[in-house]
């Protein structure tokens, strides 16, 4: 606890001078008009005793002006801590990418340094270290009222990039030795001109440093591996362990893996594998460090890590698709589900930019179309090329290995050789890991010429030691060789398992593709922000180019992001931009201190002072009740004032505010409760389905309750069920008589009734010509199609509940009163157990004879029911608004 | 605005309605060319019958009373009396006093002297009498519609005197006055002897509070007159009960004294009584005169 201006409280020494005054000074007295004052005119009490203030008035008064002294010398709970020195204060905050994480705590300490100077009437200044979204360099404020910082400081976001400390370090100059303290909230990351920045800073005054306990880390772009990604993390060195998650989400934001990445004691790293599925690795879209959103927690990933675009090349488009004997069948097959696939000559594929192409026995003749191809592979394109028949009698230079003319055959009537089985994959091929299935067998080959095979161009071998897949890098691509058919005539491999695996793995390794090429300038399209979400580029983000962005610092002109144009975004993530962390020493003679999340200050003044003035208000009310001018008025509009009290509007039914749905109140328990979970439930349906707002249903007992409130009462009939009072019967009478629908169900029907809830109810009909003697029943006819109530809403055939078939009768059509509205419904069919929902979820009762279809009708039943209850025949008289405005429009 | 002079004349009749018509006494009635029910003795307009006299010529023919020449061989002509209306002065005082009230929703003083008034000129009108509000109307009015508009000019009229003027009073009037009468005595004295001096004959009707009766008061009190006489702080009210309740003794004493000096009648009217009692005895008080006035005059048929 402190105060801000402590000396007011030497007021609270004239407390006891304010007592004896106020003990001194008598209350006014009352005043009265009196019309003949004439005659009090000189008349003088015998005796006057010394009036003095009430003791209890006395107190009030004393305890408020203390309260009133207290507050305005504004306590403060919890204040922050005292600043070193005197003279203004220049706050130093980092708010680059590595500040994002503890941004909440970091402005916070801020605040309340800022507060503390406000405290201490010391003036601030404050110094953002990143660069600004329109690349301008960090300048400080000029010092001023610590308190007109605060909305700057409410300005201020952390970047996407790292700092400035160069530019920082030149802000800083101008301002050596002009403060009494400098406070330094830091991310602790050096960069280029962290030790000049460091220099500058103590030049500028006495520095305390804060840091957040924990480094940033940092996501790095994954890497491929043969079968999926290798996440990575960068951070500094921390004397704990620290265990994280990273989360695979698809575009839609659903998290489709997590993994867990441990970052051991003093380790700077960390790394996890993350192997999907093809199917979901497809929609993998970015990669999310779990924790607060920041700029380096996320890696999106562009095409270069999802689906590939596999162009199979063909001369012959309809040939090479002949099933089972085709080309390219086998392939089509294979890479399907897990690749886009583009079919068509080379030179239509090439415009389409595919990550990998292939080509089975398909020579490329020299000609520009070569050119084109040598040039593709050599900007990163993966050629996966076949053998056949017209390879090994043309073979032309864009193969891995040189070849030996003519082929191999294994077995067949001439040889005597067998075919040969696959040996094991060698450990530095992509199809290491891979089983060679025993049932393949390769009967023809294209044979390498040993003599000129370079060291690790071999990937898979028969069993004999003859090279089966041969690859070579070509450029900044590769090309890969399978020496055998893509179709079964060589070898049995395009009918195994392992064919769709190997190739997979194979376009796996492919790199983007597409937009890898050219020198066209990508722009920047979504850049993030430094919490990591995308929006608009910030002013300064310049567009460059793919081969530009592979290399791109992250700054204020390349944020982190995604580049080019729709449908051939790249990704510039800030993990591929910004150099890995390495911790920066402490600014030299600063006090370090870790960033904390102390107790919130909280200044009592406003609270203490408000107190005051409520018992002065008090205070006031007592003087005046003492003076006698207090009436009843009065107070109550002052008591308005000091305690706004929210009046319920009282005596209002509720059921005269919304509509509800009513039903009788049987004493039965269960039936009760069943009544009222029914209709409950078909309020919930209908406020679903129609315009109509239904509030939960009412009980109430005829005779005792106001009907006049509810459209439509539902009556269950048991077969225990007793004659009603007259008062009941003279209540539902006048209900009906008055617009209202009595709906009458007997909940199944005796054991000569009909329909799928016969002999539910044994006695039922006894029970209902009981409870109904005495009701205005008009004459009734069974429920039909034509009926208003069939197409109120839904046009319905039929009215099930939970039991279906049994007759639903209503009044014979052509009675004049109501609107020819039926002001009863009797039915056997016992709706409410179909509407009704247990309270954990699911239908309290089956429907019989069954189905989802039977509850659907009874649902749009009760829709029907409440719609013509609420509307009368108003859909009737739809009937002819055509005809209508026809007329009119003639 | 019309609906409470409306109402408080509906009131005031329905107060008036227990009491017969009254015929104001009148000893001497106005000089006045209206008709109404006091006879003058002599020949004039009227309805009732004062005397045959023979045709003289010039009389006009629709004048002889044929039956009666009839009788004899000459000719007669049929006379009445001349009668007239008496003429009574209401006033009430509406000065800021009396509309002082102790505790808000009571009836005020003059309310109270308000309604008084108009069942009385209800009463006197249903006797066929004429009314006239001192000070407001210039002219008398009779009937029915007569009541309603006093009750509008009393609704209307602005505060005036705390005592009654003499300026533009009929000669021989009935006056009837209402009011708190606080002044000072002499000044009460002088007002009402400058009337008596008219000639005006009157009744005074002191209404007071019960209030100012009692002096309920009790503890420290700053008083002030609703009239900007000035304050007085008393320490003690309770203290001086007895002698408030000395000096108003002696004033009501004083003010009844000045008007017994006259020959005026008065009552004293307390707020807090039924207004029905003070209602009666002003009947009694101007119907005594018509009484006897009646044993005075020719027996009427």
């Amino acid at each position: 606890m402190s105060f801000a201006t402590p000396w007011l409280l030497a007021l609270l020494a004239l407390l006891p001078l304010l007592w004896w005054l106020l003990r001194a000074t008598p209350p006014a007295p009352k005043r009265a008009i009196f019309p003949p004052l004439r005659l009090l005119l000189g008349l003088h009490a015998p005796e006057e005793t010394p009036a003095r203030t009430p003791l209890w008035l006395l107190a009030l008064r004393m305890l408020a002006a203390a309260l009133l002294i207290l507050g305005l010398a504004g306590p403060v709970l919890h204040p922050p801590r005292r600043l070193a020195g005197s003279g203004p204060v220049l706050l130093v905050i980092d708010n680059g990418w590595a500040s994002a994480a503890d941004w909440g705590a970091l402005v916070a300490a801020a605040r309340r340094l800022l507060a503390r100077a406000a405290l201490d009437h010391r003036p601030a200044a404050l110094l953002a270290t990143a660069r600004g979204p329109d690349d301008g360099a960090p300048a400080a404020t000029p010092p001023m009222r610590a308190a007109l910082l605060g909305p700057r400081l409410a300005a201020l976001h952390p970047q996407p990039w790292p700092p400035d400390r160069v530019a920082s370090a030149r802000a800083l100059r101008p301002l050596r030795g002009r403060f009494g303290a400098v406070v330094y909230l830091a991310d602790g990351l050096a960069g280029p001109g962290t030790a000049r920045f460091a220099r500058a800073l103590a030049a500028a005054g006495p520095v305390r440093e804060i840091r957040a306990p924990a480094p940033p880390v940092l996501l790095l772009p994954p890497r491929h591996t043969g079968d999926g990604l290798r996440l990575r993390l960068a951070t500094l060195p921390a004397a704990f362990p620290r265990r994280l998650f990273v989360l695979a989400e698809s575009g839609h934001g659903r998290a489709l893996a997590r993994r867990a990445l441990t970052i051991a004691p003093g380790a700077a790293g960390a790394t996890a594998r993350l192997a999907l599925p093809l199917a979901l690795a497809n929609r993998l879209d970015r990669l999310v460090l779990a924790g607060p959103p920041t700029a380096a927690g996320v890696v999106l990933l562009d095409r270069r890590f999802r689906r590939r675009l596999v162009g199979l090349a063909s001369p012959d488009p309809a040939r090479a698709m002949i099933p089972l004997a085709g080309d390219l069948y086998f392939l089509d097959r294979a890479l399907a589900p897990t690749a886009s696939l583009l079919r068509g000559s080379v030179a239509a594929l090439l415009a389409r930019h595919p990550a990998v192409l292939i080509l089975a026995d398909d020579p490329v003749p020299a000609g520009p179309g070569r050119t084109a191809l040598a040039a593709w592979v050599r900007n990163g394109g993966l050629l996966l090329r076949f053998a056949g028949p017209l390879l090994a009698a043309h073979p032309d230079p864009l193969l891995p290995v040189a070849l030996l003319p003519g082929e191999r055959r294994l077995g067949g009537v001439l040889s005597w050789r067998t075919p040969r089985r696959l040996a094991p994959f060698p450990p530095a091929s992509p199809f290491a890991g891979l089983h060679p299935s025993a049932r393949v067998r390769v009967s023809r080959e294209l044979l390498a010429d040993p003599a000129r095979l370079p060291a690790g161009a071999v990937w898979a071998r028969l069993a004999d030691g003859t090279p089966l897949i041969t690859q070579a890098r070509f450029g900044r691509g590769r090309i890969v060789l399978f020496h055998v058919s893509a179709n079964a005539a060589w070898s049995d491999l395009p009918l195994s398992g392992l064919f769709p695996a190997m190739l997979q793995r194979l376009v796996a390794l492919a790199s983007g593709g597409a937009a890898m090429a050219g020198n066209a300038v990508l722009a920047p399209a979504e850049t993030m922000d430094g919490f990591a979400v995308l929006g608009t580029p910030p002013p300064a983000a310049r567009g460059l180019t793919a081969a530009a962005l592979a290399r791109a610092r992250i700054s204020p002109r390349h944020p982190p992001g995604l580049y080019g144009p729709a449908g051939a975004r790249l990704e510039l993530s800030l993990g591929a931009g910004v150099t890995a962390p390495v911790a920066a020493p402490p600014v030299p003679g600063a006090r370090l201190l870790a960033l904390g999340r102390p107790a919130p200050e909280r200044a009592l003044g406003p609270a203490l002072v408000a107190a005051a003035l409520a018992l002065f208000l008090l205070d006031l009310i007592a003087s005046l009740g003492l003076r006698g001018l207090l009436r009843p008025a009065a107070a109550a509009l002052l008591l308005t004032f000091a305690a706004p009290a929210a009046r319920a509007a009282a005596g209002v039914p509720k059921a005269a505010l919304v509509d509800r749905l009513a039903y009788v109140v049987t004493g039965d328990p269960r039936v009760d409760a069943l009544s009222r979970a029914g209709l409950a439930g078909l309020a919930r349906f209908v406020d679903a389905r129609t315009s109509a707002l239904l509030a939960g249903p009412a009980a109430v007992v005829p005779g005792k309750s106001d009907l006049s409130l509810y459209p439509l009462l539902y009556w269950p009939i048991t077969p225990a069920a007793p004659a009603p009072s007259p008062a009941a019967v003279a209540a539902l009478n006048g209900f009906m008589g008055h617009g209202g629908i009595l709906v009458i169900d007997t909940e199944g029907g005796d054991v000569t009734g009909a329909g799928s809830g016969a002999g539910f109810a044994p006695g039922v009909a006894a029970a209902l010509q009981r409870a109904t003697r005495g009701l205005d029943i008009p004459p009734l006819a069974p429920l039909t199609q034509a009926h208003v109530l069939a197409h109120s809403f839904y046009l319905l055939r039929a009215f099930p509940g939970r039991f279906a078939g049994a007759r639903v009768w209503v009044a014979a059509s052509g009675q004049r009163a109501n609107d020819n509205v039926s002001p009863v419904i009797l039915g056997a069919n016992d709706w409410v157990a179909a509407w009704a929902r247990r309270p954990g979820g699911g239908y309290a009762y089956a429907t019989i004879p069954g189905g989802t279809w039977q509850r659907t009708l009874a649902f749009r039943f009760g829709v029907n029911l409440v719609m013509y209850a609420l509307t009368g025949t108003y859909k009737a008289d739809q009937i002819h608004v055509p005809a209508i405005l026809r007329r009119l429009g003639r | 605005m019309t609906a409470a002079p409306a109402a408080r004349a509906r009131r005031a009749e329905a107060l008036a309605a227990c009491l017969p018509p009254l015929l104001v006494a009148a000893e001497r009635v106005a000089a006045t060319v209206a008709q109404g029910v006091h006879g003058r003795r002599k020949v004039g307009q009227g309805e009732s019958f004062w005397q045959f006299r023979p045709f003289q010529h010039g009389d006009s023919v629709a004048r002889i009373d044929w039956r009666q020449s009839a009788k004899s061989a000459r000719i007669f002509v049929r006379e009445s009396e001349w009668e007239a209306a008496q003429t009574v002065l209401l006033w009430r005082d509406a000065s800021p006093s009396m509309a002082w009230r102790p505790e808000p929703g009571q009836e005020s003083k003059q309310a109270r002297a308000e309604l008084l008034l108009l069942a009385l000129a209800a009463l006197v009108l249903r006797g066929g009498e004429r009314v006239r509000l001192l000070g407001a109307a210039p002219h008398p009015a009779s009937g029915r519609v007569a009541l309603e508009a006093l009750a509008e000019t009393l609704a209307a009229a602005p505060p005036t005197a705390a005592l009654p003027e003499p300026a533009g009073l009929p000669r021989h009037a009935r006056l009837v006055a209402f009011g708190d009468f606080l002044a000072p005595p002499e000044e009460t004295a002088a007002a009402i002897a400058a009337l008596a001096a008219a000639p005006v004959a009157g009744q005074i009707v002191m209404v007071l509070d019960p209030a100012e009766r009692a002096f309920p008061y009790q503890g420290r009190l700053r008083f002030a007159g609703p009239e900007g006489e000035g304050e007085t702080l008393i320490a003690r009210a309770e203290a001086v009960r007895g002698a408030y309740a000395e000096r108003l003794a002696a004033q009501i004493g004083a003010v009844e004294q000045a008007a017994r000096a006259v020959g005026w009648g008065f009552a004293l009217h307390d707020r807090g009584q039924p207004p029905e009692a003070a209602l009666l005895a002003l009947y009694m008080g101007l119907d005594r005169g018509l009484y006897r006035g009646r044993v005075a005059g020719p027996a009427r048929r």
